[in-house]
């Protein structure tokens, strides 16, 4: 190996490390070390100007290590990686030591004690630069093909979309029609379009895209392989078919809460969840006077936030389903324009019609919607028989009582995460407490996951209208774009290695493996390194210390230990 | 207990154009400033109009009728209710009642 040349900058990161670390002192302590060509302090590494001075001291010294103590690498290691590739310096010859986080903000009224710990960990981060080797990042080709899974407005808008940028798409649904749950419906809000042509519309330019398959009555079965170029199995009828795909979408819905028989007084005549009503109405929407199943209608009470919002306990669905206010509401206007003889009393705990939605909630007190709010601590009463009477204390009259009779009650029920065990199964999908499909973050990476090249969208991901849902769709078709046109993906290279000449080829490490990037090949252990994820369960399972993690090597890190095993006997 | 009848909002079907106390969305705005001070007027005294409640309107009648028909309300509520309209139509349907004259 070339004699190593090691450059260690020291961050104040404003105040944040100098206040309590004293960084010009572990500057000293590290100055001069064995290897060590430049050590500089800066009050903020990660400033362009900073970063151009040690583009210039690396370059001049011809240095082939770098050390920034600075903040968590989750902040800023590919900033360094990246200036260390400006520089003409391999990005996994770079080291981060965090200082901050470990020292100054952990150890805040212990300065002598954070400066020496402060020392320790550079002096271990050196011992590392010393030993880091140079690494390229591993590159799959990719596919210009995609799965989508779940053909209602998310799925289609998402297949859509992908078709677009001339992405062949496999769209694979466990129903035998499009559409999820806007395929039956009337009017939907903000448009007054109907659901079910809403739904025609976009079957109908599917239907036409050659780039677009679909597949009904079907469902995933299998998954192999890497982001870019995964080998996907559908089972349809007992019988089995691969499809190649670089990458996945996932929109499988939400569906409507439905009452056990007997809570609310669901199941007795009378009483149905709004999406049960809406159907009715999409059935018949001309039918003067209102009826529903056989029941003249004119008094029309709606019970809010059933089965959403639940007070904390196992399993309680303790979330705002989002859609339903709106929906009740814009439900309510279109009774009271298509039969004004009908009396609507809305029996709520939060008007959350937001946005732009305001709007129904306005036109239906101007209707002359009757709105009475009820606390969760009594919830309305429904007494089911001939005369269907509801009782509620109504908050805005200091909780009095009251007592109406209705014709209708309609349960506006939340939505909650239908069940794919499948998907758990092959895509290993995060679910959030909630029991949808969790993003990676909300608002940096709203339709990514932590599953490589599967993404999500619509109310599998949580509640949300058919806007929301279909503005997710086209922004996960936008990020496997992203991903599938550029050609190739790059994976960082810091995953397992087989140390040929001590592997024995007993293969106890195959089965440690939870991506089962591990094979047999003759003789000896081979690592599949796009299935590799780097996290190491093989490593101190194999009797031969016969495989190690790249940048983690064994003699790195026992270099490591030695080094901070020293600093703390300094100490 | 307030039990409302199947003729929920009658009192003031006949005078439909007048009844924009239901746009009225409770935020309480108008019994803060009332000088008058009344727990009920005139945001709660609009809640039994528009639920019907016609007892309670009646249990109420002294309010109904202590109002200064100032205004201050009427010129700060976020929805734009006409109150003191309101107030006299219930002034008118009481009346109405008490004098039988009620078609
Ligand atoms: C009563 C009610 C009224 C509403 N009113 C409105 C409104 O007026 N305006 C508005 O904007 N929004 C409204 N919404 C919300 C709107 O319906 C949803 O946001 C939208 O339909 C969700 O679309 P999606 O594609 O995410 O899911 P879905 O419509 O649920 O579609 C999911 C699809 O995936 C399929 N699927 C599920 N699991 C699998 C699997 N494992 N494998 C294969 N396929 C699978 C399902 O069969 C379904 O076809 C309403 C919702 C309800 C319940
Ligand atoms: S949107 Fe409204 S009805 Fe639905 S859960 Fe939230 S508050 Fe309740
Ligand atoms: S590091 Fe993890 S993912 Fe890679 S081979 Fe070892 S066990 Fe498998
Ligand atoms: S100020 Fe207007 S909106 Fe507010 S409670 Fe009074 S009448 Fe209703
Ligand atoms: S108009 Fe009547 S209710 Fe309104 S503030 Fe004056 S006295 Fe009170």
């Amino acid at each position: 190996m070339k004699e190593p040349r090691l450059g260690v900058f020291i961050c104040h990161c404003g105040g944040n490390i100098s206040d309590v670390v004293d960084v010009e002192k572990v500057r000293q302590a590290v100055e001069g070390a064995p290897g060590v060509k430049v050590a500089q302090t800066h009050m903020f590494t990660c400033s362009e100007a900073a970063q151009q001075e040690m583009i210039r001291l690396i370059r001049e010294h011809d240095l082939n290590g770098l050390v920034i103590a600075s903040c968590s690498p989750r902040l800023h290691q590919e900033t360094f990686r990246q200036m260390a590739r400006r520089a003409g310096l391999n990005p996994y010859r770079y080291v981060q030591v965090n200082i901050r986080e470990q020292c100054s903000w952990a150890h805040p009224h212990h300065p002598g004690e954070a400066t020496r710990k402060a020392v320790a960990l550079v002096k271990g981060g050196i011992a590392r630069a010393l030993r880091a080797r140079s690494l390229e990042p591993i590159v799959i080709k990719t596919r210009p093909e995609a799965m989508v899974i779940g053909a209602g407005i998310a799925g289609l808008e998402a297949a859509l979309g992908l078709s677009r940028m001339g992405i062949k798409v496999h769209l694979v649904e466990k129903e035998d029609r499009p559409g999820g749950l806007l395929r039956d419906r009337g009017p939907i809000f903000p448009t007054d379009q109907k659901g079910r042509e809403l739904v025609e519309h976009l079957w109908r330019e599917i239907h036409r895209d050659a780039n677009i398959r679909t597949y009904f009555r079907s469902h995933l079965c299998g998954k192999e392989g890497v982001v870019g170029d995964f080998r996907l199995k559908i089972c349809r009828d007992g019988e089995e078919k691969e499809i190649r795909a670089g990458a996945i979408v996932v929109a499988t819905g939400a569906r409507p809460h439905t009452p056990q028989p007997g809570e609310w007084g669901y199941g007795s005549e009378g009483v149905c969840t709004l999406y049960e009503f809406l159907l009715h109405l999409a059935e018949h929407p001309e039918e003067k006077p209102l009826f529903y199943r056989g029941r003249r209608v004119r008094r029309l009470v709606y019970v809010y936030c059933v089965g959403s919002r639940e007070p904390a306990g196992e399993k309680a669905r303790t979330y705002c389903s989002r859609y339903c206010c709106t929906a009740a509401l814009y439900t309510a206007c279109l009774v009271h324009s298509r039969w004004p003889e009908v009396t609507q009393v809305h029996l709520y705990r939060d008007i959350r019609s937001y946005g732009k939605y305001e709007k129904y909630y306005r036109r239906a007190l101007g209707y002359g919607s009757v709105f009475v709010r009820y606390s969760p601590q009594s919830p309305p009463e429904i007494h089911p028989g001939g005369r269907l009477r509801v009782r509620v204390r109504d908050l805005l009259t200091a909780k009095q009582e009251i007592e109406l009779e209705a014709d209708l009650v309609c349960l506006v029920t939340g939505l909650e995460p239908v069940h794919s065990p499948e998907l758990l199964e092959h895509l290993k999908l995060p679910v959030g407490k909630e029991g949808f499909f969790q993003e990676v973050h909300p608002k940096l990476r709203p339709v990514e996951t932590m599953a490589d090249g599967v993404f999500i969208c619509g109310c599998a991901q949580g509640p949300r209208t058919a806007e929301e849902s279909a503005a997710s769709g086209l922004a996960a078709a936008a990020k496997v774009g992203a991903l599938l046109l550029a050609g190739e993906v790059k994976r960082e290279p810091l995953v397992a290695e087989v140390i040929e000449e001590r592997c024995d080829g007993c293969g106890e490490c195959v089965a440690a493996c939870p991506y089962g990037a591990l094979e047999l090949s003759g003789d000896r252990v081979r690592v599949r390194e796009s299935l590799c994820k780097g996290e190491g369960a093989c490593v101190p399972v194999c009797p031969q210390e016969a495989l190690q993690v790249r940048g983690y090597e064994h003699e790195t890190i026992k270099a490591l230990i030695d080094s901070l095993a020293e600093g703390l006997a300094d100490a | 207990m307030i039990r409302l009848r199947p003729e929920w909002r009658r009192i003031f079907e006949a005078r439909e154009r007048d009844l924009d106390a239901r746009r009225c969305f409770n935020c309480g705005t108008c019994t803060t400033l009332c000088p008058l001070g009344l727990k009920v007027l005139p945001r709660e005294i609009f809640r039994y109009a528009l639920l019907g409640a016609e007892e309670k309107l009646r249990e109420n009648r002294e309010a109904v009728y202590a109002c200064l028909l100032c205004r201050l309300c009427e010129v700060n509520c976020p929805q734009g209710v006409k109150i003191t309209e309101v107030i006299r139509l219930l002034r008118v349907y009481l009346a109405e009642e008490d004098l039988e004259v009620r078609p």
